[in-house]
């Protein structure tokens, strides 16, 4: 019989179970999701770093690295392999000149991701293409490739179509935001091959993997040690610092930005939870107090009531880790978000440990919500939990003693007592319409912020139409030569030890104004010659005067500059400084790249050029990175209108419950459903005022908070239009207005007769 | 004059296949400036009477006319408008709104009211000037009930609707009340309707009307009621 009570009561309150099952199923949904998202992309990246030997190390020489070089490295106790690689950019025949690949030679044996054709053979006589490339070019194997390298050729037939880690993100630098297999991707080729067709016997990369005991080192052991092998200061880059992995890892990081949130939702989920699970038993009271009063025993009816907190968590659940493969698959797919950015074979979708123990908890908590509900209702005898649940007694508030308060309307008095006295259910709904508004600005803020970004860097920063990359054995005169013949401005970049990190030190010559330097409010910068220019990243306790030191790898000297100013450096972590500031220094330089208003096609045939690309081409980029960039706005948006639509709608049901007796009180003396439709919805209103303002600078610091989170990758200046702003809000206030609306339209079924006959 | 004219008035409720007629038929009218009482057992119909006088409900058929105009065909707004000015209620259970001071509780007719009363003199006159500042949970039964009585007042109806006003008070308290309640009701003129169990509260009234499944028993006017003072309670 019980059980048929627990049924037909659950079916009164559905609308109120409703909104608990969506929103615990929303909480651990979204939770889940994100977490799923970060740990089943490690998981995948991990199995596809193992399978494709990613290097635990790489080392870096301009010299080159010798095979004797190589051999001392492999005696290193821990080291299991040590392979010599080049890597350079070239144009492949018969394809647009924008179009790059990556041609990479490596020592021993280099293990693909074979998806066509066959897998790495040294002896072999031709070439290993990405997969992705091949198809978005219709390249098949066996098809004849022919690439050229400044004037010289290289042929050969297309082996195997693959995949490699090495190539997880497969971009051209650090300008090129998001893969684009249309102009840049890898190709490799057997050492031999590249000795064979272009005499090349230069290695200026050694791949270590190591074991365990290597792992286990640091990375300033593990410099001592190669130091110590080769017998010079060598830039070693570890897998954590090398981009690829970092980036891959930068997503995982995404379990931090990630985890603002699904906390949020799991939160208000939970919290949701506590306030109606309270106000279905204090309806119930009397209903438990009969059932104590018909002899049923505490236990029993604890159990009874508990059951309903159970069961909502486990529908909830259950729903949740359905929504949460959902939120996981939409961006861990081989058609999903992150299948964009990442090239890689396994997209398997895994739910972390600890997601378990999270659900578990969060279902034993639910429980106990309906436990101690239920628990508080049946203190006493069964005559005390007979009598209806009596609310704490109204106290004046402050404001009555002003003289403000007597002129304020009926309608006024009422919603501000009302919204004191109930204050769980006030700060409920205010949390609601805070996460609805935290959730837009942060979504529609992060998009004017990038957009801004690009925008910076694509009509401020960049002025130029190709960007030259210049072969390592160039000849410096001819390429000075070239610059001004052409107007052209450069950048030399070294890598160097700054503290304990590894930055760039460029080297500019924008006297043409084809790359422009910025400082943190985006002003044009003209570099002085008596300092260095940090970027913002790295003026963490530095001042204009300081003196900084920082030295070059393959080099002990250490140079030292006074502080110029501040920059903000587009991607890199960098000190800039002028050409003639550099010289001023003593530092050695070859030019590294050349901006030009030249266009890729006119200047082919120079063998100084490694490659080149339009600045159109990386801006294109863009597009797509701003395309994910939408659609991530737009899921953010769409999850604060659900989160700000079921909360409210949620708590103002209820909160219409509670009233009811009032409502029709407030019926029988004359007023009219209009009249009091617009009690109910301003208290919305002003909740939603208050949660406004509240929100905005919540939804900003946020914001903050997430760029100083994305501080690693990109120097972004928070940027929110008065668009969004004016979005936000309005968004925010419809879902209010309307959720008010809806709720406000119940109170035309109510019954005076039947609400007014009841026991006080 | 009839202020109150009910004319072959049925108000069924359906449940299911049963149909229950809780009016059937009832036919009656009360002069204006009267005291009335309904009495009756439980399911009688005395209060779907009172609702229906009301506008809380309208009939299933039949015509109530009030003051000349039939409120039996009004829409939920003109209903509304119509328990605004014409009828002031008071209920065994008060239903005060608890967020509302004695005064506001009172003073919030205003808003709707078109010829509402002063709400401090009224709370006055019920004696209860001195607690205009409390909440109606600080309050004891009898005085929230006068707190009920005042509001119904204020509007300034023409008729007073009382549905077991005593009912839920012990019977000193009772009898306080229903004094205030009829000495209000005759200074300002009004007619009340009492719907009660209660035999003694019958014997002040002018016309008792007694009611059995639906359909009227008896329509008593009496001549000589009694003042609360004289009856034996």
């Amino acid at each position: 019989m019980l059980l048929r009570k627990l049924f037909r009561t659950a079916w009164k309150y559905r609308a109120q179970f409703i909104s608990m099952v969506i929103m615990v199923a929303i909480g651990i949904g979204v939770f889940l999701g994100f977490n799923m998202e970060w740990f089943s992309l490690k998981k995948n990246t991990d199995r596809f770093y193992e399978e494709t030997g990613f290097a635990d190390y790489r080392l870096y020489d301009k010299t080159g690295f010798t095979a004797d070089a190589a051999e001392k490295l492999r005696r290193i106790d821990g080291v299991e392999s040590a392979e010599r690689a080049f890597s350079v950019n070239v144009n492949a025949e018969g394809q647009d000149k924008n179009v790059l690949l990556s041609l990479n030679a490596v020592e021993g044996d280099v293990k693909f991701h074979v998806t066509a054709g066959e897998g790495y053979d040294s002896s072999a006589d031709g070439f290993w293409l990405s997969d992705k490339f091949a198809d978005k070019k219709n390249i098949k194997v066996g098809d004849q490739l022919t690439l050229s390298y400044s004037t010289k050729k290289i042929t050969g037939k297309i082996l195997g179509l693959v995949k490699i880690s090495e190539y997880l993100i497969c971009v051209s630098g650090e300008s090129q935001l998001m893969p684009d297999y249309d102009v840049y991707a890898f190709v490799y080729v057997t050492p031999e091959k590249l000795m064979n067709t272009i005499g090349m016997d230069y290695f200026p990369q050694v791949n270590i993997v190591g074991n365990k005991a290597l792992l286990k080192k640091n990375k300033n052991e593990v410099e001592d040690i190669v130091n110590a092998a080769l017998g010079k200061t060598t830039l070693v880059i570890s897998k954590e610092d090398y981009p690829v992995y970092s980036e891959a890892k930068g997503e995982e990081e995404g379990k931090t930005m990630g985890s603002v949130l699904p906390v949020l939702f799991l939160l208000i989920g939970v919290l949701t939870m506590i306030t109606t699970m309270h106000r279905i038993a204090a309806n119930e009271k009397t209903q438990i107090g009969t059932l104590k009063a018909l002899g049923f025993k505490d236990r029993t009816i604890t159990l009874h009531y508990t059951s309903y907190g159970f069961t909502v968590g486990l529908i909830g659940s259950a729903l949740g880790v359905a929504l949460g493969y959902l939120v996981a698959a939409v961006i861990v797919s081989p058609k999903g978000m992150m299948a964009t950015y990442f090239d890689m074979p396994y997209w398997n979708l895994y739910i972390p440990w600890f997601c378990w123990i999270i659900m578990a908890i969060t279902l034993a908590f639910l429980t106990l919500i309906s436990y101690l509900s239920v628990k508080n209702m049946l203190k006493g005898t069964a005559a005390d939990a007979l009598r209806p649940y009596v609310p704490k007694k109204v106290k004046p508030l402050k404001i009555e003693k002003t003289k403000a308060w007597s002129k304020l309307s009926f309608g006024n008095k009422w919603n501000l007592r009302d919204v004191t006295r109930h204050k769980a259910r006030s700060a409920m709904t205010l949390a609601g319409i805070v996460g609805c508004m935290i959730l837009i600005v942060g979504g529609l803020g992060m998009n004017d912020t990038m957009n801004g970004f690009l925008s910076l860097i694509g009509n401020n920063i960049y002025n130029y139409k190709t960007k030259i990359i210049i072969d390592e054995q160039a000849d410096p005169a001819e390429v000075i030569a070239f610059a001004e013949a052409t107007e052209s401005d450069f950048v030399s970049s070294l890598q160097a030890r700054f503290g304990d990190r590894t930055v760039a030190v460029e080297i500019y010559n924008v006297s043409h104004d084809k790359f422009r330097l910025t400082d943190k409010h985006n002003r044009r910068v003209e570099l002085y010659d008596d300092g260095v220019y940090p970027c913002l990243r790295l003026s963490g306790g530095l001042k204009i005067g300081d003196e900084i030191e920082f030295s070059f790898y393959g080099s002990e000297k250490v140079y030292r500059a006074k502080v110029a100013g501040f920059l903000r450096s587009v991607m890199t972590e960098n000190i800039a400084m002028s050409e003639t500031c550099a010289k001023n220094l003593g530092i050695d330089y070859k030019i590294s790249a050349l901006y030009t208003d030249n266009a890729p096609e006119d200047i082919s045939g120079y063998g100084f050029i490694s490659s080149a690309q339009s600045k159109q081409t990386v801006m294109d980029t863009y597009d797509t990175f701003m395309e994910i960039m939408l659609t991530m706005v737009l899921i953010l948006v769409i999850a604060a209108l659900v989160l700000g639509v079921i909360v409210l709608y949620n708590l103002g049901v209820m909160s219409y419950v509670e009233r009811y007796r009032e409502l029709a009180a407030l019926k029988v003396v004359g007023l009219k459903n209009k009249h009091i439709g617009k009690l109910l919805i301003s208290q919305n209103m002003w909740l939603t005022f208050t949660g406004v303002l509240i929100g905005l600078p919540a939804g900003v610091g946020v914001l903050k908070l997430l760029l100083v989170l994305l501080a690693r990758e990109y120097e972004l200046t928070l940027i929110l239009g008065p668009i969004t702003y004016l979005v936000s809000i309005l968004l925010t206030f419809g879902v209010s207005l309307a959720v008010g609306a809806l709720v406000a339209r119940k109170n035309r079924k109510i019954n005076m007769v039947e609400a007014l006959k009841g026991a006080e | 004059m009839k202020v109150v004219e009910f004319e072959k008035i049925t108000r069924s409720y359906t449940s299911g296949e049963h149909v229950l007629n809780a009016l059937d038929g009832i036919d009656m009218s009360l002069e204006d400036g009267k005291f009335v009482v309904v009495l009756g057992q439980s399911g009688a119909g005395k209060s779907t009477m009172l609702n229906l006088l009301g506008g809380l409900d309208t009939p299933t058929s039949g015509k109530i006319t009030v003051n000349g105009r039939d409120i039996s065909r009004l829409n939920e707004n003109q209903l509304a408008e119509y328990r605004a000015s014409e009828v002031g209620f008071v209920f065994q259970f008060y239903n005060l709104i608890p967020t509302l001071t004695v005064y506001e509780n009172v003073a919030l007719v205003k808003e709707i009211a078109p010829n509402a009363l002063d709400a401090e003199k009224i709370l006055d006159e019920v004696g209860l000037k001195d607690h205009m500042k409390n909440f109606p949970a600080e309050l004891s039964g009898g005085e929230q009930q006068r707190v009920s009585i005042a509001r119904a007042i204020c509007k300034n109806p023409k008729i007073l609707l009382c549905d077991e006003p005593t009912g839920a008070l012990d019977s000193e308290t009772g009898v306080i009340v229903l004094k205030l309640l009829l000495s209000m009701a005759r200074n300002y003129g009004k007619t009340i309707v009492i719907v009660t169990h209660n035999q003694n509260i019958a014997k002040m009234a002018d016309v008792v009307i007694r009611l059995k499944n639906g359909k009227i028993l008896s329509y008593d006017v009496q001549p000589s009621p009694l003042s609360a003072d004289e009856v034996e309670w």
